[in-house]
């Protein structure tokens, strides 16, 4: 029967992705897969396309164990896969796109003539009005979701993938899309629907199936729970790793260091305010797509606001570059250290040194200062290396991540920006992580910490507001914030606020 | 890393050392008859010309580890050659202005490329295509085919800053060579362009001036070929059109053999000196060897990839 996972293991490195995943998806159902950021739902589908491969555990496909060795595989297996990032060809045509791989092929020569009957045909199926003809990059953002789909159905998939298939569809373009799920599931397809929006899920769903921190939690029948129920089944953890010791609020004040006034970058911010006082630490808890990344990088210079303003201490800023940010004292921690944060072909000493000899434009590289700094911070942050001439990569995620963010701490910024501050860091550094960003409030740095790391949120921020389609949905005290509260706003369409 | 960097300047030398001990060998003469490689005035001759390819090479070292590539030098070469010399002999300037206008040249080619890489973002490798074919072409235009005889214009004997003619050329290259590679290793500058090439991101997020730093690099490079195009001149004798053709993909050779990485953030400005001399030494013996006359290019290609294999077995062994 179905699709069944047995005893999924899944580990990169240090970190377990999935630990031991067992669940069943029964033929012809709509079956949701839902957790938090981390949970290790991506990590799950890759291994089903065959992406990745399962360190141990099985895959069962009609009673048959199923590891494909490839995306091909898969496919050839009646695996569809229907990406968040929207993988197509935006200078190939409609239907070449849907054969990619797999053309049709008439003595060695391309049969473009069946393609486009067979592109049109499953164009109809889906009632999508496109000419199979039109490049993909004219096709708007719904169109190439639904292409992906057409693509999957005409190589027969009896098992259709979805990862977070609405992130940038409207939501008449989701609907249209529900529509066409609801009519394959009805001519038999098994759907698979990855989502951490609720509202869709209970849509379209029959059972939905949570996992958390890689673990399978449960799986519930869609018509006996409640939205609440499945939220707390997310992130349900009894106890909150609540800083035991809250800081002391005497570097506070209530005037504001960084105040934000409707600030937007359309699409995606739209009309942020808010203020950052000093010695505060203020928590945005969002999920992937919901525009936090992008309001630090607004607020750092690397993009122009189309409206709203920046003010730091009063006086309204405007960045043309990180470079005028950071000179003004605003620094930004950003999300991913290797693409962003890193330099691997220097060594530890000068991937702490170089922002701060940059903004004070020294002529010379003075090393022995550099070098004195350096090894003060490697003691400080407490970062295993080797020492100070260490490349970065001999390191770990975590004593990486402690480089990229000691690096900025070390100009003596006003304003500190973080966007995940702690991902794919083990929990000991985490919490060293965790101690040193409130040292640095507590002696007067504003601190704005972007996570979509529930327990993160909670245990950092003072203030905790929740970010959801590029505004703000609401803002929480932390004191008496929960996980369930928080997830609330950030999963529901109304505004509770 | 810094020990690592020591070491591949040293490999570099060895390779140096060991293919000038290697034509020594096989090019001894018979008794009693004087080495055709190994002599002084051979010496200097390899100097001179490899002098021309290494003063280019310095900046296209440093473009290489800024992460860029600069396929002008050859044509900024002939063009500041052609303009200096069509100066000092069509216009009847002296030498120094000429020569001032000569490196002219270079900045305004090199600020060209800055606009089309750093404001237009044109990939370099196409922005420095262009301004190859438009440097190259108004050469030409100058020309009309022609080439002006500089050599009649220079005094008799003539000593620029005391410097002997022939020593024009390497003592340039030494200098320049020193120079920048104080910058490089020295300088918040020098730093700026190994971040750039190491992560351009990294290095944007970090606040470092990646437009500015990126438009020094490709001016100095224009700066540093044709400053190699007026001392070519000077020591040919002559200004001419089609001087330097081919030799980007030489210099380009020469820095990657010293040890410059294409994905930028490696290299250095000394190991494309040494690269040019490498190439230099092969240049110069393998038409001595009888028979070799037509299998040098065939060398030549053989040595690049033989010496980057082998650097980057260095680096994995390294880590």
């Amino acid at each position: 029967m179905g699709l069944q996972f047995d005893r999924i293991h899944k580990s990169f490195g240090a970190v377990n992705a999935l630990r031991g995943v067992t669940f069943d998806v029964a033929d012809g159902e709509a079956h949701a897969i839902v957790g938090e950021n981390g949970a290790g739902k991506s990590t799950l589908l890759k291994i089903l396309a065959g992406l990745v491969r399962a360190d141990s555990g099985e895959i069962k496909w009609q009673d048959r164990t199923f590891a494909p060795s490839s995306p091909r595989d898969a496919i050839e297996h009646g695996i569809g896969m229907v990406y968040q990032e929207m993988l197509c060809f935006p200078n190939l045509s409609v239907s070449a796109n849907i054969f990619c791989g797999r053309e049709i092929c008439r003595y060695g020569k391309l049969d473009e003539s069946a393609m486009r009957a067979r592109t049109q045909a499953v164009l109809d199926r889906l009632s999508l009005k496109i000419d199979p003809d039109a490049p993909a990059e004219s096709l708007s953002a719904a169109h190439r979701q639904l292409l992906q789909v057409a693509r999957a159905l005409t190589f027969d998939c009896r098992v259709l993938v979805l990862d977070e298939p609405t992130t940038s569809l409207t939501d008449a373009e989701a609907d249209h899309l529900f529509d066409v799920l609801r009519a394959l599931r009805k001519a038999g397809t098994t759907i698979l629907y990855v989502s951490h929006r609720l509202p869709e899920v209970f849509r379209l769903c029959d059972r939905i199936t949570v996992l958390r921190d890689g673990q399978y939690v449960g799986t519930y029948n869609t018509a006996e729970v409640q939205t609440s129920d499945i939220v707390k089944a997310m992130v349900g953890r009894d106890i909150r790793a609540r800083s035991e010791a809250r800081r002391s609020t005497e570097a506070r004040s209530t005037e504001a260091t960084l105040q934000l006034t409707r600030l937007s970058r359309l699409p995606v911010v739209r009309e942020v305010s808010l203020s950052v006082g000093r010695g505060e630490i203020v928590g945005i808890f969002g999920l992937v797509g919901s525009g936090r990344s992008e309001l630090l990088e607004t607020i750092f210079g690397l993009h122009q606001p189309t409206s709203g303003s920046i003010a730091l201490d009063g006086n309204t800023v405007s960045f043309r570059s990180p470079r005028d940010a950071a000179r003004a004292g605003i620094v930004l921690v950003p999300e991913e250290r290797h693409r962003q944060g890193l330099w691997f072909n220097f060594d530890l000493r000068n991937n702490l040194a170089i922002p701060g000899s940059t903004l004070k434009d020294d002529l010379l590289v003075r090393a022995d200062v550099e070098c004195r700094d350096a090894e003060r911070t490697l003691g400080e942050w407490r970062i295993k290396a080797s020492g100070i001439d260490a490349p970065p990569d001999s390191l770990s995620g975590g004593n990486q991540q402690k480089v990229v963010v000691a690096k900025w701490v070390s100009t003596r910024p006003r304003v500190l920006l973080l966007d995940e501050p702690t991902k794919g860091v083990d929990v000991g550094a985490k919490f060293e992580i965790h101690e040193l960003i409130r040292k640095q409030a507590a002696e007067g740095m504003a601190v704005l910490v972007v996570s979509s790391d529930l327990p993160e949120i909670l245990a950092l921020a003072d203030r905790i507001l929740v970010m959801k389609e590029g505004a703000l949905q609401g803002e929480l005290d932390a004191a008496t914030a929960t996980e369930e509260t928080v997830m609330h706003l950030a999963t529901h369409d109304e505004v509770t606020a | 890393m810094k020990r690592f960097r020591a070491i591949r300047e040293l490999s570099t030398v060895a390779i140096l050392i060991a293919e000038i001990l290697f034509f020594a060998w096989y090019l001894w003469p018979e008794a009693g008859r004087a080495h055709p490689f190994l002599n002084a005035e051979n010496a200097l001759l390899i100097l001179k010309y490899s002098s021309i390819y290494g003063i280019a090479a310095v900046g296209a070292a440093v473009v290489i580890i800024s992460g860029g590539i600069d396929l002008a030098p050859g044509a900024v070469i002939a063009l500041s050659g052609v303009v200096s010399g069509y100066l000092i002999v069509v216009q009847q300037w002296s030498i120094a202005p000429s020569m001032i206008a000569g490196l002219l040249i270079g900045v305004l080619s090199g600020l060209l490329t800055s606009l089309l890489i750093v404001n237009i973002k044109l990939p370099p490798f196409i922005a420095t295509l262009g301004v190859m074919g438009i440097t190259r072409g108004i050469a030409f235009i100058i020309t009309e085919g022609q080439y002006y005889d500089v050599s009649g214009r220079l005094p008799p004997g003539w000593h620029p800053l005391g410097i002997p003619i022939d020593w024009l050329a390497p003592i340039t290259m030494f200098v320049m060579a020193l120079i920048f590679q104080v910058l490089m290793t020295r300088f918040q500058w020098g730093r700026a362009v190994f971040s750039i090439g190491g992560n351009e991101t990294a290095a944007l997020f970090s606040g470092i001036a990646i437009g500015r730093v990126k438009a020094s690099v490709y001016v100095i490079s224009g700066l540093l070929a044709s400053l190699a195009g007026i001392v070519l001149v000077l020591v040919q004798g002559q200004g001419k059109a089609d001087l330097a053709t081919g030799y980007e993909l030489d210099i380009i050779a020469s820095a990657v053999v010293g040890g410059a990485s294409l994905a930028g953030g490696r290299g250095s400005v000394m190991g494309a000196v040494l690269g040019t001399l490498i190439f230099g030494v092969l240049r110069n013996a393998l038409p001595q060897i009888p028979g070799a006359t037509f299998y040098d290019r065939l060398i030549v290609g053989l040595v690049v990839i033989v010496i980057v294999v082998m650097d980057q077995l260095l680096l994995k062994r390294g880590k």
